[in-house]
């Protein structure tokens, strides 16, 4: 094709411009065509329906799944902070008792130490006293049997004596006569 | 003819970002206001735009299965990067539409804003609309007018696709709207009089809401249009600026430097394009679906 030709249909395209209608006019000078249309339709529908498939649904799944774990997670959240509150309310409370509880006993287990240590001093003393006294009575009853033991033999020294001193056997009236009168001095 | 003349073209070279730029100057003075074939079999087309709007679909499944291949509700890095995208529009899509029929439509709103976001951001990488091949007569000539052809152009850049999305939302917005009220809340919200009347006054005022209600169908009529021309003006307006920026230098390995500070600009027109799109889409279906809400709360 030469140029000259190129002009001649050049010519020829503006006169046949000039008939058209001005929506022909402006299809053919933006290049609107039918074919182009519906291939560019279709084109857009598939990229819809592509994407729709492999991203806004898959995605929207996704956010969907999320944002309810989140919620749920929030949920939990405020329940276990609520829970946590409610257990170191009840640790607060079972403190105070068990302090409570601890000092009640402390005091009691103080006083029952103090009145089982009185008790138990009194009963020492009481067991002391009642050693002593058994030990006075045996002291006694022991000093009391040999000062008769001793009255014995100073009786028997004393006849003995008497019966060296008369140089005659004394008979056993005689003897206990000296005898109770040698016990009786002493007295 | 067209067909005829691109039978004969010839791949004559492949060239990367600005050394392909300045080449293209040549014989490429300015972006045509279509997408341009690259091959075409009967009654398909296949143009540079479609290319790029696949690559876009393809790069945007791949991540998609990428971040969601092995989910865990600990995520990885991807996985939680998708998560954010998805969560914060879905976000942003529940305040306007509320949240039921936000979830409800989001396969089409979250698409409608990814796709036009990413194929307006990809549609600046260096290469789209400069890598090519130019195209020559059967003779061996270079082809009369503009004999560039790019491999990639902005997917949005070509009003085919702007009025795919904006056809495919009209329908939808019809189908939503029945579904979450009813046909004859449908059109009793668009043709019926608002407020109490009786008498005489009901008569007048449902002459004057059906005539309202002639031009709400007009407005209606209308959106799909301004939308599709409204995203497809700023997208192609945008790459038309920094091809004509770039053809004003004259030295080829600064051409880019020149372009820079609009390449910055252009990022944030795609996003708030993207946004104004979903936006103006989520705004028209909240609407029509209002007054039935209205109406529950009333009662």
């Amino acid at each position: 094709m030469t140029v000259s030709a190129f002009i001649l249909a050049s010519t020829e395209a503006a006169v046949e411009a000039a008939d058209q209608s001005p929506v022909e006019k402006i299809v053919d000078k933006f290049g609107l065509h039918w074919s182009l249309f519906i291939s560019q339709l279709v084109a857009f529908l598939i990229v819809c329906f592509l994407l729709k498939k492999f991203a806004y649904g898959p995605v929207m799944e996704m956010l969907e799944q999320r944002k309810h774990r989140i919620e749920d997670g929030e949920t939990k959240l405020i329940e276990i902070e609520k829970q946590l509150e409610e257990s170191e309310a009840q640790k607060a409370a079972l403190l105070e008792k068990a302090n409570a509880d601890a000092k009640r006993m402390i005091t009691e287990a103080k006083d029952s130490a103090t009145a089982f240590g009185e008790q138990k001093a009194q009963e020492a003393v009481a067991q002391a006293q009642t050693i002593l006294n058994k030990a006075q009575e045996a002291a006694r009853a022991e000093r009391a049997a040999m000062a008769a033991e001793l009255k014995q033999e100073f009786g028997r020294l004393v006849v003995a004596t008497t019966s060296q001193v008369a140089g005659k056997e004394l008979n056993a009236a005689d003897q206990k006569r000296i005898n109770d009168e040698a016990v009786s001095s002493l007295n | 003819m067209f067909s005829i003349i691109r039978f004969f073209t010839l791949v004559s070279a492949v060239f990367f970002a600005s050394a392909s730029s300045s080449m293209a100057a040549e014989g490429h003075d300015h972006l045509p206001a279509s997408a341009e074939v690259l091959f075409e079999a009967g009654w398909f087309k296949f143009t540079n735009s479609t290319l790029m709007m696949l690559i876009v679909a393809v790069f945007l499944i791949v991540v998609a299965q990428l971040a969601t291949r092995k989910i865990t509700l600990v995520p990885s890095k991807l996985q939680n990067f998708v998560e954010w995208i998805l969560e914060s529009l879905i976000n942003f899509l529940s305040g306007v539409l509320g949240e039921s029929l936000a979830k409800r439509t989001f396969w089409f709103f979250g698409t409608l804003f990814i796709m036009i976001l990413f194929s307006n951001w990809m549609g600046l990488i260096p290469g789209v609309g400069t890598i090519g091949f130019f195209n020559v007569t059967p003779d061996g000539d270079p082809y009369p007018g503009d004999t560039f052809t790019p491999l990639l152009r902005g997917a949005n850049a070509d009003l085919n696709m702007t009025s795919a999305m904006a056809v495919a939302f009209a329908i939808l917005w019809f189908y939503w709207a029945v579904t979450e009220t009813s046909v004859k809340d449908f059109f009793a919200h668009i043709f019926a009089p608002k407020g109490k009347f009786e008498g005489v006054m009901l008569v007048g005022m449902i002459v004057i809401f059906l005539f309202v209600g002639l031009i709400e169908v007009a407005s209606i009529a209308f959106r799909p249009v301004a939308l599709m021309f409204r995203l497809y003006g700023n997208v192609y307006a945008g790459e038309n600026m920094l091809e004509s920026i770039m053809n004003m230098v004259p030295l080829d390995y600064v051409k880019w430097l020149a372009a820079l500070p609009f390449y910055f600009l252009e990022l944030l027109v795609g996003l708030i394009q993207a946004l104004v799109f979903t936006l103006l889409c989520a705004v028209f279906l909240r609407l029509i679906c209002e007054h039935e809400h209205d109406d529950e709360h009333a009662h």
